[in-house]
């Protein structure tokens, strides 16, 4: 392993923080490795947001408009990589721990016969061994896990772990050539559903919702305002989305987004496992729970028993006096 | 049409994993081992999928674990798979996922199948990347976090979640799937699904029956466990019990101004 590519994930060239944090870590990575950063931006919208990552400190951004990459599902990007990894050479691949970065993972491991740490949320190299930070076992264990010598590695990096920060000298733009092949799995519609104004993963402050907030319309009258005034974004529970209250993407746990907000506030939300394990290495936990012998309360920093419906509006309206004070 | 379905042996997910500060292992005494919660659901689709397609369908369980921990995967026979098969042997242990997903792809290649559907994610280890490495081993189109399936001749149409939304994806079979949790809950056994699961057959595979190119195991990974510890404590915190709204408010914004978050 010598060079770092990052896989850049964005939909008509809109992209998250992630790809600004890996394109500032593969240079970091690349460094002690002796070799060059490179992003990799496919589909639609790929060219203009190559330009717009130029201001990172990247050596090459390989770009391809091709409208395939958007017709069909994942095979042209993980063809693309491919081709990308081997015109380089021995390299560490970067991806973003979401649920089509994992998709793409696992398939470029097999491509290139690589080892794959995932969920990493540190990383070094040391006497030339890419060595990978990663909680396992839903946080119970943090592991350091190497990656063996070999031509390439795939790590895939947890949103926010690492500081994104523009240092670019201008990197060089290198369209790619598209592959002759035909693809199996057609995507026919794709739908995009209610994404909040800020990504769930990159909020400063996350207040989450759950089956004690009992229907859809607290979520808009009780937490949106709250959010709004500590400048952060609103999530929920399983339990929430499977009733419908809000959409799945918002869900945060085990089989939904993982976050580390400064501060995290749990509104009617018990504190399962599968939770947990989603939102546990937040800053400060802040719970909100009729029940004081809710699970929550092993894990967080506060806990007010009693009634969110009475309790979040005076919250709100203490913090908006105060940022009136402010200002 | 013929289903296999991947599952994973793991530990009861609603046991708390603790580690013994002497020896830094998992505790797993009194630690019951499941089906992989994932692959349960994985299972569910596959039952449904069986069910419409009628005629010679067929479910087939497999699983990459240790033999005594073979009779585990009758719950999932209990279930209404039709039959299983486990692939055990001492040279996988120490697998890595590279390892482990190499030689899961060469034992499923001895299964003949339309439709392979694996769990999304594993309850213990959480890469989620064993699905496309098995789709790039096996050459098959690869559709994840499917939340719909319909049949269509010798293809099948797909609702998928993704980060945004959803999308639907029209691919041939054979094909691989993995299943959101959003497919359906995963049906209890009934008394006589558990009676005839007695008589299903739990095939057992070794390493000598793959006949693998390359190494598994520790031997044959690509990555290396240095060393793990738990998490720095995070102490159980306070507690108040808000006496109304303004006085719960109250206690909320005086936590969050003494550590300057608001
Ligand atoms: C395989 C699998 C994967 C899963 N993945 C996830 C996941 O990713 N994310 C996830 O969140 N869950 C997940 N779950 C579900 C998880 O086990 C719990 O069922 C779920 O988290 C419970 O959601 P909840 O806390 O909102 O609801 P509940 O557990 O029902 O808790 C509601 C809480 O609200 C409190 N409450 C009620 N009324 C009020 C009020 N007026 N004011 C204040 N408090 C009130 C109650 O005291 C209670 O503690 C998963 C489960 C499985 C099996
Ligand atoms: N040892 C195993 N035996 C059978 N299936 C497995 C095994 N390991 C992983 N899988 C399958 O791969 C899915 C994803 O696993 P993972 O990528 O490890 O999170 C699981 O839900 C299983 O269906």
């Amino acid at each position: 392993m010598q060079h770092v590519i990052v896989f850049v994930e964005h939909r008509q060239g809109q992209t998250r923080k992630i790809t600004f944090e890996l394109a500032t870590e593969a240079r970091r990575i690349a460094d002690a490795l002796g070799g060059k950063a490179c992003a990799v931006v496919l589909g639609a919208g790929a060219a203009q947001l190559a330009e717009q990552l130029k201001i990172y400190p990247l050596d090459t951004i390989y770009v391809a408009e091709d409208g395939d990459v958007d017709a069909y599902l994942l095979d042209p990007n993980v063809d693309y990589l491919q081709a990308v990894a081997q015109r380089i050479g021995p390299s560490l691949v970067l991806i973003p721990n979401t649920l089509s970065g994992r998709d793409v993972a696992g398939r470029i491991m097999v491509r290139l016969s690589a080892g794959i740490v995932a969920d990493v949320v540190d990383m070094h190299v040391s006497g030339g061994e890419v060595v990978c930070v990663s909680p396992k076992l839903g946080g119970a264990l943090i592991t350091n896990c190497a990656l063996r010598p070999g031509d390439y590695g795939v790590v895939t990096v947890r949103p926010s772990a690492f500081a994104a920060a523009a240092a670019g000298s201008g990197a060089e733009i290198v369209p790619l050539e598209k592959p002759a092949k035909s693809y199996p799995a057609a995507i026919e519609r794709d739908v995009e559903e209610g994404i909040g104004e800020l990504a769930l993963e990159e909020a400063p402050v996350v207040v989450a919702g759950g089956r004690g907030l009992g229907g859809p319309e607290p979520f808009d009258t009780l937490l949106k305002p709250l959010a709004r005034a500590l400048g952060g974004a609103v999530g929920a529970s399983r339990a929430a989305a499977d009733a419908g209250w809000v959409p799945y993407n918002l869900q945060i746990g085990q089989t939904g987004k993982t976050v580390t907000p400064k501060l995290y506030i749990a509104v009617g939300i018990s504190g399962a496992i599968q939770h947990k394990v989603g939102m546990r290495a937040s800053g400060t936990i802040v719970a909100i729970n009729k029940d004081g012998a809710a699970p929550i309360a092993e894990f967080s920093d506060l806990l007010v028993v009693g009634d969110a419906f009475r309790i979040v509006p005076e919250l709100t309206k203490l913090i908006d006096t105060a940022k009136g004070h402010l200002s | 049409m013929k289903i296999v379905v991947t599952v994973k042996l793991v530990p009861d997910p609603n046991a708390e994993k603790r580690i013994d500060p002497q020896t830094k292992r998992i505790v797993r005494t009194g630690v019951e081992t499941v089906l992989n919660p994932y692959d349960e659901y994985a299972l569910e689709a596959a039952l449904q999928l069986k069910e419409r397609a009628g005629g010679e369908s067929r479910v087939t369980v497999f699983s990459m674990a240790p033999e005594p921990l073979k009779e585990t995967l009758r719950k999932a026979l209990a279930m209404g798979a039709d039959d299983a098969v486990i692939l055990s042997d001492a040279g996988l242990e120490g697998s890595d996922v590279w390892a482990s997903a190499y030689a899961i792809a060469a034992a499923l290649r001895k299964l003949e199948f339309d439709l392979l559907i694996v769990g999304g994610l594993t309850d213990d280890s959480s890469t989620g990347a064993v699905p496309g490495a098995l789709a790039e081993h096996l050459g098959l189109p690869c559709v994840t976090n499917a939340r719909k399936v319909d049949l269509a001749e010798g293809a099948l149409e797909v609702e998928r979640e993704t980060d945004v939304g959803y999308q639907t994806v029209r691919t041939p079979m054979p094909a691989l799937l993995t299943t959101a949790l959003t497919f359906g809950e995963p049906r209890y056994a009934s008394l006589k699904g558990i009676m005839g699961a007695k008589k299903k057959t739990i095939a057992a595979t070794a390493l000598a029956d793959l006949a693998l190119d390359l190494p598994v195991g520790t031997g044959g990974s690509k990555t290396e466990l240095r060393d793990f510890a738990p998490p720095p404590p995070r102490g159980k915190g306070q507690t108040v019990e808000a006496a109304d709204g303004p006085a719960g408010a109250q206690a909320i914004f005086d936590f969050l101004q003494a550590k300057k978050l608001v």
